[in-house]
């Protein structure tokens, strides 16, 4: 069973008469990529600020560790907030070593796993460069090698891949992919729906500061989805009981939408034995994109 | 990682980062530099201009009763108004050819010239300064006449001084004895200067001796106002510059406002600090020539105000520091954040403000109250233990001390609070009610 590294319990937080959190709670395990979803202004921002100490909560505890928050978790933690910059008129090896160097590094360890880090995102020219003649790109690795280059526990990463072009939006991927391979666990909040699907194991998605959906990928897109099977199958398809619809979707592709309460292998089984020659058989989830803007517009509703 | 280590990592970083800028560096070596240029620039011409003026003024004298008695040129000597005091330490230093080169220019030679017409014509053809008659009833009446050129002449006074002075000499000379000529030429030829303390105890006490306790409080205050101001420069521009940067965010999430704020101070106001000891250091190199006239002339020298100097400095570096960051960092922008903290560096002129009362009674009332005034009582603690150390008791020092560190922790952490709430306020300035609302849940 996972450990739970991040509690939050029952996070309340308003700004004058403005209510950013009401009673969030749920939890982030060891070693996963954890997805926080929610659109611009749902209390993403404040959550993570929270959780970093920077803003307190007015009501409700986090957990770190498994003990109440302590200034001296901070160590452990790493945070890239989606407004993020760099001091523009140094060097770049100067800013990374500062910034390792805060999260308990000597000064020389920081300065060697900085060199080290800018190999890794493939920038070990840029090292004596003044931060302002880097590329948006260059700038926006920059900052995520500065954030993990302490191999913080668990890590907090606001829309990394921002601005990126899709090889270095891959470079970043598997990066957090190595981490999770090493048992370090990242909070991952994006609005990039593909890369929830394609990286994350769990996610939250909160929505007017309160949390509206919680649990595993997986889960989550079964949960949403609608009894639906998709077919690929040589010549035309047979009528099999228990179904609601047949969609024929062209080059031998069917969508079927199941009646209620029937489980798709029999399905299956009807179509096999009605003569069907099946190449292709699998229940259709529904994609991360479709179940945010659901309950977005639920929400709004 | 340790609270220290954070502060640490916070100092190394803003003294390295402040030091290699270029403005640092030219701020810096460059400063004096220019300072030296600037001076050359004034210097150079008032050079060339007094030693033009070094050649002796020559003023004809007609000399109707004979009173001076010439029988050529005569030079009237030096006319110097500088303390003996000043005059032995500055011989003492071997400064003695430049006292001279710069009294020079008050060297009269009086020429003698049988009539008027003869005097009269030398000066229409400007070989003299100008010409005095004595006339026949000088005696009597005390009146002389006196010719100068229809242009501008600055020497005329002086030159009058000088004939004055040789009249009188000359009118003594023949009617007194020697010893009483002496007196009454110069009544008083040197003075020892004694002083005498609380416990009876008679010290050497020249005005030059004491030029020390007058001067270290002086210097104290200037140096440390413009610490104050400099570094408080330095901190405004880098909590700008980190909110321009948008690198608040992962400042804060590595390190406590307080842990930022002390690691700014003490790094950037070690670069300020810096520059001021590189500037002190260059003075003192082309100064040297003072240390032998200060220890000709036996100064006293307040070593308790030189041992508190240094405690009293730093904290009250770091209180005045901590809350012109914090009160800073509440500004949207580099002008309103030195507006905001404009009024700590009133506070901290203060005292150099008010030097004249606290010179005048160091020991008054008005001296003694602002020794336990966080804003005032570093500079006040030095003055009154540079003038008179035995008028300040030991729990004075004690408690000013204390209440200056007592303050500078509360500084920090009013400092701390207000620097957290100015760098998490993005655009607007914060409103008095959100100030106080964040202030309080930072707590």
């Amino acid at each position: 069973m996972s450990t739970p590294v991040v509690i939050f319990d029952g996070i309340e937080k308003a700004y004058g008469q403005t209510v950013a959190l009401r009673g969030v709670s749920f939890d982030v395990n060891a070693g996963e990529i954890f997805g926080l979803l929610g659109p611009n202004g749902a209390g993403k921002s404040t959550l993570i600020r929270i959780l970093m100490d920077i803003i307190r909560a007015d009501k409700g505890r986090v957990l770190v560790f498994g003990e109440p928050r302590r200034r001296d978790h901070l160590d452990r933690l790493g945070y890239l907030p989606e407004e993020r910059g760099l001091y523009t008129k140094l060097a770049v090896i100067d800013v990374m070593t500062y910034f390792g160097s805060l999260k308990g590094l000597s000064r020389p360890e920081a300065k060697r796993r900085s060199l080290a880090w800018l190999e890794k995102v493939e920038l070990p020219h840029v090292a004596t460069w003044k931060v302002d003649r880097l590329s948006k790109g260059m700038s926006q690795k920059v900052q995520i090698a500065s954030i993990l280059l302490s191999d913080p526990e668990v890590c907090v990463l606001d829309e990394p891949t921002t601005g990126l072009d899709p090889v270095n939006v891959q470079m970043v991927q598997d990066l957090l992919v190595e981490r999770r391979r090493n048992g370090r666990t990242t909070i991952l909040s994006t609005h990039h729906m593909n890369q929830v699907e394609e990286l994350c194991d769990r996610v939250a998605l909160i929505n007017q500061g309160r949390l509206m959906v919680y649990g595993g990928v997986h889960e989550v897109r079964r949960r949403y989805s609608l009894p639906e099977i998709l077919v690929h199958a040589r010549g035309s398809l047979p009528q099999v009981p228990a179904v609601s619809r047949i969609t024929d979707q062209g080059e031998g592709s069917w969508k079927i939408l199941l009646s209620e309460g029937t489980p798709p292998h029999e399905v299956l089984a009807a179509l096999v034995a009605a003569g069907a020659s099946v190449d292709r058989f699998e229940p259709l989830l529904a994609p991360m994109e479709d179940i945010f803007v659901r309950v977005v517009k639920e929400g709004r509703a | 990682m340790s609270s220290w280590e954070k502060i640490k990592a916070v100092a190394t970083f803003e003294f390295l980062a402040a030091v290699k800028r270029p403005g640092y560096l030219i701020a810096t070596f460059g400063m004096p530099l220019f300072m030296a240029a600037y001076g050359a620039v004034v210097a150079v011409p008032a050079y060339y201009a007094e030693k033009g003026s070094r050649a002796p003024a020559v003023y004809g004298v007609v000399d109707e009763p004979g009173v001076l008695s010439l029988s050529g040129d005569l030079d009237a000597g030096k006319h110097s108004q500088i303390p003996e005091e000043m005059r032995q330490a500055l011989e003492a230093a071997g400064q003695g050819q430049a006292l001279d080169r710069a009294l020079a220019a008050d060297n009269f030679v009086f020429r003698p010239f049988t009539n008027r017409d003869e005097a009269h014509a030398a000066l229409a053809a400007r070989r003299l300064k100008g010409y005095f008659v004595i006339p026949q009833d000088y005696m009597r009446e005390g009146t002389l006449d006196s010719y100068t050129p229809d242009s501008f002449n600055v020497s005329g006074s002086d030159s009058r001084e000088a004939l004055s002075d040789l009249l009188r000499q000359r009118l003594v000379e023949q009617r007194v004895d020697p010893a009483m000529s002496a007196r009454i030429l110069k009544p008083i030829e040197r003075t020892r200067r004694f002083a005498v303390t609380t416990t009876g105890e008679v010290r050497d006490g020249g005005s030059t001796a004491s030029i020390v306790r007058f001067a270290l409080p002086l210097i104290f205050m200037i140096l440390f106002l413009i610490s104050v101001l400099m570094t408080s420069g330095y901190l405004m521009q880098g909590t700008a510059t980190e909110k321009e940067n948008k690198v608040v965010d992962v400042l804060l999430a590595s390190a406590n406002p307080d842990q930022i704020l002390a690691g700014k101070l003490l790094g950037l106001g070690g670069a300020g600090l810096l520059q001021i000891s590189v500037w002190l250091t260059m003075l003192m190199a082309t100064g040297l020539g003072v240390v032998p006239m200060l220890v000709s002339a036996r100064v006293d020298v307040p070593w308790l105000a030189l041992a508190l100097a240094v405690p009293f400095f730093v904290t009250a570096f770091l209180f005045f520091g901590g809350l012109m960051l914090g009160t800073g960092s509440l500004g949207t922008n580099m002008r309103e954040a030195q507006q905001l903290a404009m009024v700590w560096s009133l506070t901290a002129a203060a005292p150099l403000m008010m030097m004249a009362v606290l010179i005048r009674e160091p020991n008054g009332t008005a001296a003694k109250v602002m020794s336990w005034v966080p804003f005032t009582a570093a500079p006040v603690v030095i003055l009154r233990a540079s003038n008179d150390a035995s008028q300040l008791a030991w729990w004075e020092i004690a408690g000013s001390l204390g209440v200056l560190v007592l303050a500078t922790w509360v500084g920090l952490r009013v400092g701390a609070r207000l620097f957290r709430i100015g760098l998490l306020s993005a655009g607007a300035r914060p409103t008095l009610r959100e100030i106080v609302r964040q202030a309080r849940l930072a707590a």
